[in-house]
């Protein structure tokens, strides 16, 4: 509200008409349905080829050149398939459980850094909005698992809701030393102070990506990491869904487009909780040692915005990457493993993180590695 | 007054504020189930929120009351896990949620 | 602020107020819980439009992902999956609107006439400047400064209450 999005301002300056917020919406609709969906839809592709890469098979095939329109296909048929509502199912929660849980996952798209110019909303509680919108997936999937009136789904609902809270406290804790560092709430704000250190102009203050600001940090964004895995119930967090054991979870009775939006949600929730761990630790939009920004004088604003945005990407899809590997080479946890790890591992180890990073503050007056390897910045 | 102007005055604030504190209250004294009763202590303190959160924007023009509202709802919390421990306590005792039948102590 | 936002803050205290009547008065106690989630987030939107972005988070965070998450469990596990019946035992509906009329009306009333026609309105521009201005910082220094004891006494009390929570509900 009171930083509209840059984007939805030169979408108004270049048509001219129509109120802020009329633009401020479309963007928002442009940025979901031009980056999520098409992201969704060749993530189910890719992660088909990765897992037959690692298992030795082919993986799709047969649609178009290399299998690539595979998804398309995957999506026609889902929309072709029975929108069917179990009986004695309760049907008004069935409908809205999967918006709930999509809702959620594509709410945090507004504060998601894509680059310095394409920021949905560069709000002064960014991080935290990003925390609030996607604590709507856990009622979401419970709601959902209740409301399919099958064991396997309310097991597996209880189980989802279990671990997302649970695992909420690690991942908020872990989000704390970057807020530290930083001084600020506002993700445009944290992934600017994570430019090259001699690259940084008068006053400002620059200190390399967070994850290398101090050792504490570097666990941090791994404990992260684990903890948003476990937040979008992917292996070896999977247990809402596992196969052996509950049939197929909080999902078993959905289908047809419904299922599509959990599934939908699954991938755009892992998008989401990747951004966040590169806007956070691993330097956003910023190019390793280079200050592109700067260099904007020689070259124009919107190549710039690209090059951010192609950064940031990548860094993205690395990480979903190791998702999907991970899924492919880790086992999965029984119940009592999973609360085990969270509150005698991750939790400790985040608290001393923030302590640590806290005293590392305090002790080094706010210089991370490289600056105080490196010396003072120019000017 | 244009009643967009009203929703965005102190008056529509505190108005919103007190239907979800009487309807609350209400709740209190109509449901039986108790978890419906937490439900209804839950609209209560959400309206008490409103209320400070409306008056430190229109009155005292600082952060009080948004600071009290922190407070509300942290307790707000802590309160809703003891009642959810307390209620399942009386699920495993006498197999109901109805607030009418924890009356072990009446004799 | 443009007319697209006040109907969106309309559209909030519309939302807050039917869900509230929703978790008054539906027989369901699941669909009562649900109903009680968009009154949460109704209340967001509205802190959101009286300048309390920070509190707004606060309130989603704790509220829907807290609050509602165990108000849910608790009802799926002292309600059986197959006996559904999760119907409220009514009493006579006749307590709760007499009662409502009586105390409502004059609070109504109250907010809407005198308190609109009373003296006291801070200008518009400071108000204005307030509700846009950011203070996430400002609520950090007073909560370790003039807030000091509250917060300190509140961190006993959640400590007090995460212990006490588990002793009950603990299986004996």
């Amino acid at each position: 509200m009171a930083n509209s999005a840059l984007f939805a301002h030169s979408l108004q300056d270049w048509i001219g008409i129509g109120p802020l917020w009329v633009w401020a919406a479309v963007s928002a609709v442009v940025i979901l349905y031009a980056i999520a969906l098409p992201f969704a839809g060749i993530a189910t592709y890719v992660e088909r080829k990765v897992s037959a890469d690692m298992q030795d098979r082919f993986g799709p095939n047969r649609v178009g050149p290399f299998g690539i329109l595979q998804f398309i296909a995957d999506f026609v048929k889902m929309l072709a398939k029975q929108d069917f509502i179990p009986q004695g199912a309760d049907r008004i929660l069935f409908s809205l459980a999967p918006i709930l849980v999509l809702a959620g996952a594509c709410a945090a798209f507004a504060v998601l850094p894509l680059s310095k110019y394409f920021l949905g909303a560069d709000m002064n509680i960014g991080i935290l909005y990003a925390l609030a919108v996607t604590t709507l997936i856990a009622p979401g999937l419970l709601l959902g698992s209740w409301a399919s009136q099958n064991k396997w789904s309310l097991l597996g609902g209880l189980r989802a809701a279990a671990q997302i809270i649970s695992y909420e406290i690690p991942v908020a804790l872990s989000i704390f030393p970057a807020i530290l560092i930083s001084g600020t709430l506002q993700i445009g704000q944290i992934v600017e102070t994570q430019g090259w250190v001699w690259s940084a102009q008068a006053g400002t203050d620059y200190h390399f990506w967070n994850a290398f600001h101090n050792p504490f940090c570097f666990l941090a964004m791994f404990l992260l990491f684990v903890g948003g895995l476990a937040e979008t119930n992917r292996i070896p967090f999977d247990l809402p869904e596992a196969e052996s054991e509950l049939v197929s979870g909080f999902s078993t009775e959905f289908s047809g487009m419904r299922f599509g939006l959990y599934a939908l949600a699954e991938f755009v929730d892992i998008f989401v909780m990747s951004s966040i761990v590169v806007a956070l630790y691993l330097g956003g939009w910023q190019l390793p040692f280079i200050n592109i920004d700067q260099l904007s004088d020689s070259i124009p604003t919107l190549l710039v915005a690209f090059i951010q945005l192609g950064c940031f990407l990548v860094k993205v899809f690395m990480l979903v990457f190791v998702v999907m590997w991970l899924r492919w080479t880790l086992p999965r946890l029984r119940v009592d493993q999973l609360m085990a790890a969270c509150w005698k591992g991750l939790v400790p180890l985040a608290l001393v993180n923030l302590l640590g990073t806290a005293v590392w503050m305090w002790a080094f007056n706010g210089r991370s590695i490289a600056q105080l390897v490196l010396g003072p910045m120019v000017n | 007054m244009n009643i967009l102007d009203w929703a965005v005055s102190l008056e529509g604030y505190l108005c919103v504020g007190a239907i979800l504190f009487f309807l609350g209250l209400a709740a209190v004294l109509y449901r039986r189930n108790a978890i419906g009763i937490l439900l209804g202590i839950e609209l209560i303190l959400n309206a008490a929120s409103i209320n400070f959160i409306a008056f430190s924007k229109y009155r005292a023009v600082a952060i009080d009351g948004q600071l009290v509202t922190l407070f509300i709802i942290l307790i707000a919390a802590a309160e809703a896990a003891v009642a959810l421990a307390i209620i399942l306590r009386l699920y495993r005792l006498r197999e109901t949620v109805d607030a009418g039948e924890a009356s072990i102590m009446r004799n | 602020m443009t007319t697209g936002l006040k109907i969106v803050l309309l559209l909030a205290e519309l939302l807050c107020v039917s869900s509230a009547i929703l978790v008054t008065f539906h027989p369901n106690i699941l669909h009562a819980a649900v109903a009680l989630l968009f009154a949460f987030l109704g209340v967001a939107v509205m802190f959101v439009y009286a300048g309390a972005d920070f509190i707004a988070g606060v309130q989603v965070i704790v509220y829907v992902g807290g609050v509602t998450v165990l108000v849910l469990f608790a009802v799926m596990l002292t309600h059986w999956l197959y006996k559904v019946t999760l119907r409220d035992v009514r009493k006579k509906l006749i307590v709760p609107i007499v009662l409502l009329v009586i105390l409502l009306v004059p609070a109504v009333y109250k907010s809407l006439v005198e308190l609109a026609s009373s003296s006291q309105n801070i200008a518009p521009e400071r108000v204005a400047e307030f509700a846009g201005s950011a203070k996430t910082a400002l609520i950090g220094q007073a909560l370790l400064g003039n807030y000091l004891l509250p917060f300190e006494a509140i961190t006993i009390l959640l400590l007090g209450a995460l212990v006490g929570a588990v002793g009950l509900a603990r299986p004996k």
